[in-house]
């Protein structure tokens, strides 16, 4: 039982480095990253200054969670930014991943904010006199 | 500007079946929205304070507001407002809300002071006069505002909105017998949204009936002494104006800021109750909401 115990311990071990060199750490910024809707209005038009930086070079893919295609790829390259204009009226995820994969090395998700209500009662001032908001 | 006519009450009753007969020709619904959550929970924390027209009172601080509501399909609780949606058409919606009146707030945070009842005019010591029928103090004495009851009111409410901004029109009277007044005010209020920011001025206009007024803001008559003066307060008006602020940082997070101003009615202001005839309220913090 000791032994196999160890023999994991020592698999994981070994399969750890493997691992984290087949997903390079990537990290991803994006600005901005909330879109508000109010009355009168159901999406915003954002442009986003998408950063995205990984330790080793790879061919890597801009993705949006809300279209079937890669917005765009990188060859061999270690870093890349883009500014990318869209219209947002729902919340999606912007993710890094090889080409034609499915694993996020990195995900940024925008999300959509939306102060006014449909149901009018929700937007009645409060009253109890500490209200302030 | 202090009265109305003494048939408000059934103007208002007028207006309730007015929005009950237009509901019947009202536009066919917009289409459904995505549900919402039944729970609206939220809460901030900063510093503001709304101070206290009444005297010897301290001003109200305000370090946490916490909002707490519920939506039912017609029920609802909103921050101790109970409410149930009478009818909800494209142009309006019209509430019936039971809720508890503001103005007894303000007599919770009041001080004791010790008064010695001798004045000092043109360098003597003399003594005040006493009111007919009571005694001279000799002694220093405890006094304070006088005590008064919660009130729980029951009435009407319709909300617009649109474009143009949103308006109340609201109606509520004392329904449990403390002061057997009533209050009808409208509400208007413009919010505008650009990116992360928000900015809402709004003003309001109500009118409180001589029953509310004297009760809380009035010295009844087993109320007046050497110092305070027996005062009846009318009927009258008053209004508001207040300007909210929101910059929202994630979809849960906003920094808030807001002041509000309230004129006291004049007959309000001029009771002896009352250190200053408006009431001043202000914010700045961080708001969760859940």
């Amino acid at each position: 039982m000791r032994q196999l115990i160890m023999a994991a311990i020592a698999a994981c071990t070994l399969a750890l480095p493997a691992a984290a060199a087949d997903s390079a750490p990537v990290r991803m910024a994006v600005k901005p990253l909330l879109c508000v809707v109010d009355k009168g209005a159901s999406s915003c038009i954002m442009s986003f200054d998408i950063r995205w930086k990984s330790v080793r070079p790879n061919e890597y893919c801009l993705n949006d969670s809300a279209k079937p295609e890669p917005v765009r790829c990188w060859a061999a390259a270690l870093d890349g930014a883009l500014l990318q204009e869209r219209e947002v009226s729902e919340e999606f995820v912007f993710w890094l991943g090889a080409p034609g994969g499915v694993d996020h090395l990195a995900e940024v998700k925008v999300s959509v904010l939306r102060v006014d209500s449909a149901d009018r009662r929700r937007e009645r001032r409060t009253r109890h006199v500490w209200d302030v908001l | 500007m202090r009265t109305l006519p003494a048939n408000l009450l059934k103007a208002v009753t007028f207006w309730a079946l007015a929005c009950l007969a237009r509901a019947d020709s009202a536009a066919p619904a917009a289409p459904p929205e995505p549900p919402e959550r039944h729970w609206r929970l939220g809460v901030a924390l900063g510093y503001g304070e709304r101070t206290n027209p009444l005297i010897q009172s301290e001003k109200i601080p305000v370090l946490v507001d916490l909002d707490i509501a519920w939506f039912g399909k017609r029920w609802f609780f909103d921050n101790g407002d109970v409410g149930f949606a009478v009818l909800d058409r494209p142009a309006f919606t019209l509430n019936a809300v039971a809720r508890v009146n503001t103005d007894r707030a303000f007599f919770s945070k009041t001080n004791t002071r010790y008064i010695n009842f001798q004045y000092l005019a043109a360098g003597n010591t003399s003594s005040l006069v006493p009111p007919p029928g009571s005694q001279q103090p000799t002694e220093v004495q405890a006094f304070r505002p006088p005590r008064r009851d919660y009130a729980v009111e029951f009435g009407f409410e319709t909300l617009f909105d649109g474009e143009w901004g949103a308006a109340t029109v609201r109606a509520f009277h004392d329904v449990s017998g403390t002061h057997d007044g009533f209050e009808v005010g409208v509400d208007y209020d413009y919010r505008l949204t650009r990116n992360r920011f928000s900015v809402a001025p709004s003003v309001g206009i109500e009118y409180k009936s001589r029953a509310l007024n004297d009760y809380y803001w009035g010295v009844h008559a087993d109320e007046a002494n050497i110092t305070l003066a027996e005062y009846h307060a009318d009927a009258g008006f008053g209004w508001h104006a207040g300007l909210r602020s929101n910059y929202y940082i994630t979809k849960h997070l906003r920094a808030a800021l807001s002041v509000n101003y309230e004129r006291l009615q004049d007959s309000v202001a001029d009771s002896p109750l009352v250190k200053q005839d408006y009431v001043l309220g202000y914010f700045g913090g961080f708001a969760w909401t859940f």
